[in-house]
């Protein structure tokens, strides 16, 4: 009672004291935008979609059965890892290495660390529409460059041969998002506390060994973190596929994300396209979850 | 490069007028400047998607002729909904650019403003199929490619109907007769409902370059196998300058190369469908047509596995191909002022033999095999529009005598009514070879009548001609599987093409 008529007669969990109404506006758009899509994909990938006369029918197993049997569905995983696992491989190495060689408090420094942001503020597809540029066999300044070296033929097309594709794509990736890396290593590698570093010093560590011994393991959390958010992002790639090469040629590039865009867009079989939607999710999932627990990742 | 150069600085020139009379804006003026900083050529590759090119000449078609009955219709009409905005999402076609650029005549009579969102054809696609699917409204107009027909039938409004169904709004002599009989049948009619009005005709004819042609005493070539001997005598004689004998739309899982595909496969006897519904491509004169198609590569530019039509264009405005059997509508552009190559490409009538056509009684789903494949285009009513009179005054100015034939004008593009080819102006620029010439429009013409070929009609057919099909065929044209084996990927499209038509039911 005398909670209530010091909040003005409102129940003591819709006044201000209580964590409910802050929460609330976050917890409805995530419910809105975040829990529904899911639910509605849920929904539809249990009905059999006919694009011909546009109607449903409930057959909770036929999407999922039709997506087992799917080879391109296993192509596109095998494609979707491939991509997660290079580019990811190729951004934290050079994430670290970067971060490594601006870790200073030297006078300039500071103006590299903010260019490293630069990047990161183009939007991906604009990232794709440049490189796609540079690629062009015509006047593109990679691939002229690359010829000029007789590391490509041009008779080979980079985005538009099997081999080579992915890769241009992974690259595009690549320059993007390394800054992103490179920034939080940065802030892990300047929280790092500077004692254990003098010690090893003392003790006549040479740096190799000071940046294996202490540098690694020391910043293992914040590398499995970065490593946790680049890689579900990965997973998802759509941007610059659909960009670059619109997931070829033949389905060389072609992510599970891209092929969802696929069936949805091009062939108007929404109830297929949630289910595999859906199945990048579970993979996602999976994926993430068996990487906390390996790598005891708290939030 | 000189070509290059040349072209980028007449863009940076047209934005910069465009700026200075109002026509864009602050921001898409610095857009373009940064776009030509990059390249031009990528510009209309890849900014504009998969667009085709359009460099003709608007001001071909500034002079206001629009009939005074025509104009004081428009005014009375259109006075309820003044204010009004309607909307279309369009490819940048060339009769979408000019419109594009004469719609302010239309709001000036009627007061009701027209946004066109131009985006490469498979966002055309796309955005039609998500308004669609919520019935939402949000575009009150579809630009529709002729292989969508079937797929979109339900979503829009019959013209005839609605013609008749309001006189208010019914525009003088209007005359539905004046509109091509082909390109209706071929383009627009569905289970003998209108789905729109015909609006964009590109079709396939042989294009050549008539100086190669006349250095090497060549004949231009009239069937398949005298074609593909052509463009590999071209390709080896050309070497050193770096010129081919063809060049091919045949990017990996675009509907370019299905088009290129099924004019491979209807010109060598085959079809897309057998009368059993069921996919023909892999019987032997489909493999035939495809393998054909596939040599082809080697007398084309790698690039060619790349490009879509957009990309053919350029083939032909950098000079770097003598010939190709393709959509008429790049050779206005091929003639505009600034081209390096004004005057030299000719048209000739499609390809036809040595290999008979397959009759239409042998196909399935109103597949009409011929000579010209037609990728044209109508401009429908959307069911779900909430502005549906404003956007009927549009589509009837849009497709008035008047405006069709301006549209032809300014970019030389086949006119869809029969009066436009009949016009003064128009047979006067028979003789030009230079920009706004219409001297390829009586071999446009004779094919439309004669030997127009359309893809087949079923509702699936927008996700089958736009996914299964080319993605299966870019497998093969880029190594990636079938081990060059035409016929193992012709099997295996046809298995996945059943597949889908049975999933429809309409097998």
């Amino acid at each position: 009672m005398a909670a209530q008529a010091k909040s003005g007669g409102l129940p003591r969990w819709l006044t201000s004291e209580h964590p409910l109404p802050w929460l609330f506006p976050v917890t409805s758009l995530l419910i809105v935008f975040g829990l529904y899509p899911v639910l509605y994909s849920l929904w539809l990938s249990f009905y059999k979609r006919n694009p011909a006369t546009r109607t449903e029918k409930f057959l909770p197993s036929f999407n999922w059965n039709k997506l087992i049997g799917d080879d391109r569905v296993w192509d596109a995983v095998q494609v979707t890892f491939t991509y997660a696992v290079i580019a990811l491989s190729i951004q934290l190495v050079l994430g670290m290495l970067i971060a490594l060689l601006l870790d200073s408090d030297r006078k300039g420094f500071g103006v590299f660390r903010a260019l490293m942001t630069l990047p990161l503020v183009v939007p991906p597809a604009v990232t794709g529409m440049m490189f796609l540029l540079m690629y062009d066999s015509s006047f593109g300044v990679i691939s002229n460059s690359l010829y000029a070296l007789n590391l490509l033929s041009p008779d080979k097309p980079i985005l538009g041969t099997g081999s080579t594709a992915l890769w241009g794509v992974i690259v595009a990736d690549v320059w993007q998002w390394t800054p992103f890396m490179v920034l939080i290593m940065l802030a892990g590698l300047r929280a790092l506390p500077r004692e254990p570093f003098e010690a090893a010093s003392i003790d006549g560590a040479s740096s190799i060994q000071s940046f294996f011994f202490l540098t690694l393991p020391m910043m293992s959390k914040i590398i499995a973190l970065a490593v946790l958010v680049r890689g579900i992002d990965l997973f998802r790639i759509f941007d610059y596929v659909k960009v670059m090469t619109d997931s070829g040629p033949g389905t060389a590039t072609e992510t599970l994300t891209a092929y969802a865009g696929t069936v949805y867009f091009k062939s108007a079989n929404f109830s297929y396209a949630s289910t595999v939607a859906l199945a990048t999710l579970i993979l996602v999932l999976v994926v993430s979850t068996v990487f906390i627990k390996i790598f005891k990742i708290r939030f | 490069m000189k070509f290059k150069r040349h072209q980028k600085q007449s863009f940076i020139i047209d934005s910069a007028n465009a700026f200075t009379s109002g026509r864009i804006s602050k921001r898409d003026f610095l857009k373009k400047m940064g776009v030509a900083g990059v390249g031009i050529s990528a510009y209309s590759a890849g900014m504009l998607g998969t667009s085709r090119s359009f460099f003709g000449n608007v001001a071909h078609a500034q002079e206001n002729t629009t009939p005074e009955e025509v104009a004081n219709f428009l005014r009375e009409a259109g006075k309820p909904y003044a204010g009004a905005t309607i909307r279309y999402t369009s490819e940048a076609t060339p009769p979408t650019n000019v419109l594009n650029e004469l719609k302010s005549e239309f709001t000036a009579l009627t007061g009701i403003n027209v946004e066109i969102e131009i985006v490469p054809l498979e966002q055309v696609l796309a955005k039609a199929t998500q308004d669609v699917q919520g019935q939402l409204g949000t575009y009150d107009i579809y630009y529709l490619d002729q292989a969508w027909t079937s797929t979109f039938s339900p979503d829009t409004i019959d013209p005839l109907e609605y013609y008749d169904a309001n006189p208010d709004l019914a525009m003088p002599n209007f005359d539905f007769e004046d509109f091509s009989k082909p390109l209706v049948e071929g383009i627009c009619e569905y289970n003998g409902k209108w789905i729109g009005l015909p609006f964009d005709i590109p079709i396939f004819t042989m294009l050549y370059r008539a100086d190669i042609f006349e250095k090497h005493g060549l004949e231009v070539p009239t069937d398949y196998e005298a074609f593909t001997k052509v463009a590999e005598f071209i390709t080896e004689a050309e070497k050193e300058n770096n010129i081919y004998g063809t060049g091919l739309q045949a990017k990996s899982g675009h509907y370019s190369l299905e088009c290129d595909w099924t004019q491979a496969v209807w010109g060598h006897g085959g079809s897309i469908f057998g009368a059993d519904k069921n996919f023909s491509g892999n019987d032997a004169e489909g493999v035939e047509g495809l393998e054909w198609y596939m040599n082809l590569l080697n007398s084309a530019p790698a690039s060619s596995v790349t490009s879509t039509w957009d990309g053919q264009w350029q083939m032909g405005a950098s000079g770097q191909v003598a010939m190709m059997q393709s959509w008429a509508e790049l050779f206005p552009g091929w003639n505009a002022d600034d081209s390096e190559v004004k005057g030299l490409w000719e048209v000739a009538k499609p390809l036809q033999g040595p290999a008979s056509l397959r009759s239409r009684d042998n196909v399935g789903f109103g597949e009409i095999p011929n000579w010209g494949h037609q990728g044209g285009s109508s401009i429908a009513l959307s069911r779900y529009s909430k502005n549906i009179e404003a956007s009927w005054l549009f589509l009837q100015w849009a497709c008035s005598k008047d405006i069709m034939t301006r549209c032809t004008l300014a970019g030389g593009f086949a006119p869809m009514r029969n009066s436009s080819y009949e016009d003064p102006r128009i047979i006067e620029r028979k003789e030009l070879r230079g920009a706004g010439t219409t001297r390829h429009l009586d071999t446009v013409k004779w094919t439309i009548d004669n030997a127009m070929a359309s893809e087949p009609d079923l509702p699936i057919w927008a996700g089958v001609a736009n996914n299964e099909i080319p993605t299966e065929l870019g497998k093969l044209l880029t190594g990636q599987d079938y081990d060059g084996n035409a016929k193992k990927c012709m099997d295996q499209v046809a298995k996945l093409v059943d597949a889908v038509v049975d999933e429809a039911e309409l097998g």
